[in-house]
C-alpha cells in the first residue's frame, strides 16, 4: 500500500512540477522520505545503463536516448538532467506503473560522480559508463583523485564498465574488474607528441608514480600511455575512433562506420564514441546507428549561434572551474581561419552555489588565442580583472585586449561593423546575460 | 636571487605556479634578477643556495609522496627552515612540517617534525569554503579560498585570523602557521596574485635581504600603478563580493 501511495504521490508531485516550470529533484526527494527503501520495491528492466564522468555525460546520455528511441527501444532517462539520488528516485517512479513495474527496455541514468554511490546502492547497473575524471568544479568536488575514490564505491563486481581508454585514472576503473569494454581514439591526424596545457594530471602513473611515457596526446592529459616503471598502460579499445577530420567534420569508428559531426569539436567525438559502444552492446545493429546518430540534433544549447547587428557570432557554453570545457571552445575559436574577436565573460563563477575563487583560471590554457586567427579579446564580468591579469602571462600583445567590468559594455564593443567573427565563451551561470542582447538563431 | 619551486608538478592543484610568475614578474621590475628552479617529483631538492622556497597543494596522496621524498632532504631543509630562509608553503603541503599526519583508517604518516602540530585527515567530506583573513603583516585583509579535508591541532603561531572562513581547527579563529621566515596557509592556489599587497609584504622583505633595504616608496607606488595594478582592481572586487557574502551570513 505504502508503495503505491507513494509511487501516486510522486507522480502528482511531477506532475504539479512540470506546470510550475519547476526541476524533478523535489518529488524524489519527498518518496525517500515516506518510504525510504522505495528503490528496492521497483521492478526495473533488464538494462540499466548509468552514465558518469566529469564532462559530456549529458551529451552521451541525450545521444544514446536518441539513439535507442529510433530504433524501436522504451527508453526512461533523465531529461532534465536531476542527476543526484533525488533526481533518479523521480525518474524511476516517475517511469513505474503504479505496481511499481518501471515500463521501458532500458533504464538510462545520468550519475553526479560524488553521488553515485548512493544512487546506486539501490540502482544497480547492468552497465556502467565513466566518460572521463578532469579537474572539475574543485571548489566543491576537491580534486578527480577524490572523486576517483568516491566513483570507486559505486562499482559493483557484477557491473559491465564501459570505460574510456585514453583516460588514466578512469582506466584505473578497469584494473581487476572482471568485464570491461574499453573505448577510445586511434592514431589522429591532429594528436600532438609532446605536451601542450598547464598542467599534466597524466604525468605520473596513477598505480606506482613512476613517470609515464606518452606516444601520442589526443588532448590535455587524454592520448596513449605506459607507465616507465609497472604494467600500467592503455588498454586496446574494441571500439575506436579511427579517423577523425574536424575540418570536414567526420569521424570513423572500427575503420568502417562514417559519421558526420554536427560539432567539429575533438572532446564531442568521445561523447558518440561512448554512445556508439552502448547502444551496440544493447545490440542495435551498427548501420542504425550510424544512421540515428547522423540524424542526431543536440538540443542542450551548448552552442548558440547569433547575431548582433551586422556580425556574426557563436556562443560556446564552457564550464567555469573546468579548464578541458573551456579549451574545448579556445580550441574552436582559435581555428578560425576567417579572423574572429573573442569575449569572455566570468560574471559568476557558479550557478548553483557562491564562491570568488578564479584560482581556475590559471589551470586553463589561454595561450592558445595568442595567434593571427584572433584579432581582438574582450574579458567582461565582475572578474574581469582576475581575468586581465591572467591574460598578462599569456605573451597576448596587450593592444589586442579590452578589459569591460559589465557585459552591457561588452556588447557595446562589439557592436560594430567589423567583419570577424564572434566567439562568445562563457558558462551556464553567465550567458543568458548576454545572449539576451542579441538574436539568436 | 634564486627561487625553488618545489615539487611544481604534482603539488599544483589550483594554478599554484601563478604565485612564482607574479612574484619574479614583480622582482624583475625592482630590477632583481631571479632564476627559478623548479624541482620534479623525482628530482632532489637541494637548499644550500636558494633565498626563497615555494610549494603548493597536491592530492592527499601525492602529500604522502612529496613528505616521503623531502624526508630524505629534512635536514637541510630544517636548516634553511631555522636560519630564517624564507619559505611559503600553500594548501596541504604545510601539513608535512608537522609532528604526524593520522588518516581516518588510523594510519599514521611520520612529518618532517620542524613543527610541533598534528594533522587528522578524513575522507568523507571535503571541506571548502571562500575565506577573509587579517595578519599582523599588512593592513589590508587577505582573500582566498580553502579545500582541505583535514583538521590540525597543537599551532601556537597562525599565519592569520580568521574574518570569515575555516581556520585550522574548523571554526577555530587561527588560521596557518608562522615559523621564522615561513608562511603556511590553507588557502589555495595563486594566493599572492589575489593579494597583492601580501605580495608586496613578502617581496619588501626579500628585497631586504638581498640589498640592505626594502621597496622605496616610490617603487611600490609605481608597483601599484603598474604591473600590480590589474591584480589589485581584481583584489577589491573579490573583497567587495566577500564583504557582501559576510554580511548576508551575520
Ligand atoms: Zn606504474
Amino acid at each position: 500500500m505504502k508503495k503505491i501511495s507513494t509511487i501516486l504521490l510522486c507522480k502528482i508531485l511531477r506532475w504539479i512540477g512540470k506546470i510550475l516550470g519547476k526541476g524533478s529533484s523535489l518529488p524524489g526527494k519527498i518518496a525517500l522520505k515516506i518510504c525510504p527503501d522505495i528503490l528496492e520495491r521497483i521492478k526495473l528492466p533488464p538494462y540499466i545503463i548509468a552514465v558518469t564522468g566529469s564532462n559530456g555525460k549529458t551529451s552521451t546520455v541525450e545521444m544514446i536516448a536518441h539513439i535507442l528511441t529510433e530504433n524501436g527501444k522504451k527508453v526512461a532517462w533523465n531529461k532534465e538532467g536531476s542527476n543526484q539520488i533525488e533526481g533518479v528516485t523521480t525518474l524511476v517512479l516517475n517511469s513505474a506503473t503504479l505496481g511499481g513495474k518501471v515500463k521501458a527496455d532500458i533504464l538510462l541514468i545520468e550519475s553526479d560522480e560524488r553521488f553515485a554511490r548512493y544512487t546506486f546502492r539501490y540502482i544497480k547497473p547492468t552497465h556502467y559508463v565513466i566518460t572521463n575524471l578532469y579537474r572539475d568544479q574543485l571548489t566543491r568536488n576537491g580534486h578527480p583523485k577524490w572523486v576517483y575514490d568516491a566513483l570507486k564505491d559505486s562499482i559493483y563486481p557484477q557491473v559491465k564498465l564501459i570505460l574510456n581508454a585514453d583516460d588514466p585514472l578512469v582506466s584505473c576503473f578497469g584494473k581487476d574488474h572482471k568485464e570491461v569494454i574499453w573505448f577510445g581514439a586511434g592514431k589522429l591526424e591532429q594528436d600532438e607528441s609532446s605536451f601542450s596545457g598547464i598542467y599534466h594530471d597524466g604525468k605520473y602513473c596513477p598505480v606506482c608514480s613512476h613517470p609515464m611515457e606518452y606516444s601520442r596526446f589526443h588532448y590535455d592529459h587524454i592520448g596513449h600511455y605506459a607507465c616507465t616503471h609497472c604494467d600500467f598502460k592503455r588498454q586496446e579499445a574494441e571500439f575506436e575512433v579511427t579517423n577523425a577530420d574536424l575540418r570536414q567534420g567526420t569521424i570513423t569508428i572500427n575503420g568502417k562506420y562514417d559519421i558526420s559531426l554536427q560539432l567539429k569539436s575533438l572532446y564531442n567525438i568521445y561523447n558518440i564514441l561512448a554512445a556508439f559502444t552502448v547502444a551496440s552492446l544493447v545490440g542495435i545493429e551498427e548501420k542504425s546507428m550510424v544512421k540515428a546518430i547522423n540524424g542526431f540534433v543536440a538540443k542542450n544549447g551548448r552552442v548558440v549561434t547569433f547575431r548582433l547587428g551586422n556580425r556574426k557570432g557563436t556562443l560556446l557554453t564552457s564550464k567555469h572551474e573546468n579548464s578541458i570545457s573551456y579549451h574545448q571552445s579556445l580550441r574552436i575559436a582559435a581555428a578560425c581561419e576567417a579572423g574572429c574577436d573573442v569575449l569572455i565573460i566570468v560574471d559568476a563563477v557558479s550557478r548553483k552555489y557562491f564562491t570568488s575563487d578564479v584560482s581556475w583560471l590559471w589551470d586553463i590554457n589561454f595561450e592558445r588565442l595568442n595567434c593571427e586567427n584572433v584579432k581582438r579579446i574582450i574579458l567582461a564580468g565582475t572578474y574581469c580583472h582576475d581575468l586581465a591579469v591572467r591574460f598578462s602571462y599569456t605573451g597576448i600583445p596587450a593592444e589586442k585586449i579590452q578589459v569591460l567590468e559589465t557585459v552591457e559594455q561588452a556588447h557595446e564593443a562589439l557592436n560594430n561593423d567589423r567583419k570577424e567573427e564572434i566567439y562568445v565563451i562563457t558558462c551556464f551561470s553567465d550567458k543568458d546575460k548576454f545572449l539576451q542582447r542579441v538574436t539568436q538563431q | 636571487m634564486r627561487i625553488l619551486h618545489l615539487y611544481h608538478d604534482v603539488m599544483n592543484l589550483y594554478g599554484e605556479y601563478g604565485n612564482i610568475a607574479i612574484l619574479t614578474k614583480v622582482l624583475k621590475s625592482c630590477n632583481i634578477e631571479t632564476e627559478v628552479i623548479c624541482c620534479g617529483l623525482w628530482e632532489k631538492p637541494d637548499f644550500s643556495s636558494f633565498d626563497f622556497v615555494y610549494m603548493g597543494a597536491g592530492t592527499e596522496e601525492n602529500q604522502k609522496l612529496v613528505l616521503e621524498k623531502l624526508s630524505e632532504e629534512k635536514e637541510a631543509f630544517q636548516e634553511y627552515v631555522n636560519k630564517g630562509g624564507a619559505a611559503l608553503f600553500t594548501g596541504n603541503s604545510f601539513e608535512i612540517l608537522g609532528d604526524m599526519i593520522t588518516e581516518e583508517t588510523g594510519k599514521q604518516w611520520q612529518g618532517l617534525k620542524i613543527l610541533p602540530f598534528r594533522v587528522r585527515q578524513q575522507k568523507k567530506s571535503r571541506l571548502t569554503g571562500d575565506a577573509v583573513f587579517s595578519t599582523s603583516k599588512i593592513r589590508e585583509e587577505t582573500v582566498g579560498f580553502i579545500n582541505k579535508c583535514s583538521c590540525i591541532e597543537g599551532i601556537e603561531i597562525p599565519c592569520f585570523q580568521v574574518l570569515m572562513g575555516m581556520g585550522n581547527e574548523d571554526r577555530g579563529k587561527k588560521e596557518g602557521i608562522t615559523f621564522k621566515n615561513l608562511m603556511g596557509t590553507h588557502l589555495t592556489g595563486p594566493l599572492l596574485v589575489k593579494n597583492p599587497y601580501l605580495l608586496l609584504a613578502l617581496v619588501n622583505d626579500l628585497i631586504k635581504k638581498e640589498r640592505k633595504e626594502g621597496l622605496t616608496l616610490e617603487e611600490k607606488e609605481s608597483l601599484e600603478k603598474g604591473v600590480l595594478a590589474e591584480s589589485i582592481a581584481a583584489y577589491e572586487v573579490t573583497l567587495r563580493e566577500l564583504k557582501k557574502r559576510m554580511e548576508k551570513e551575520k
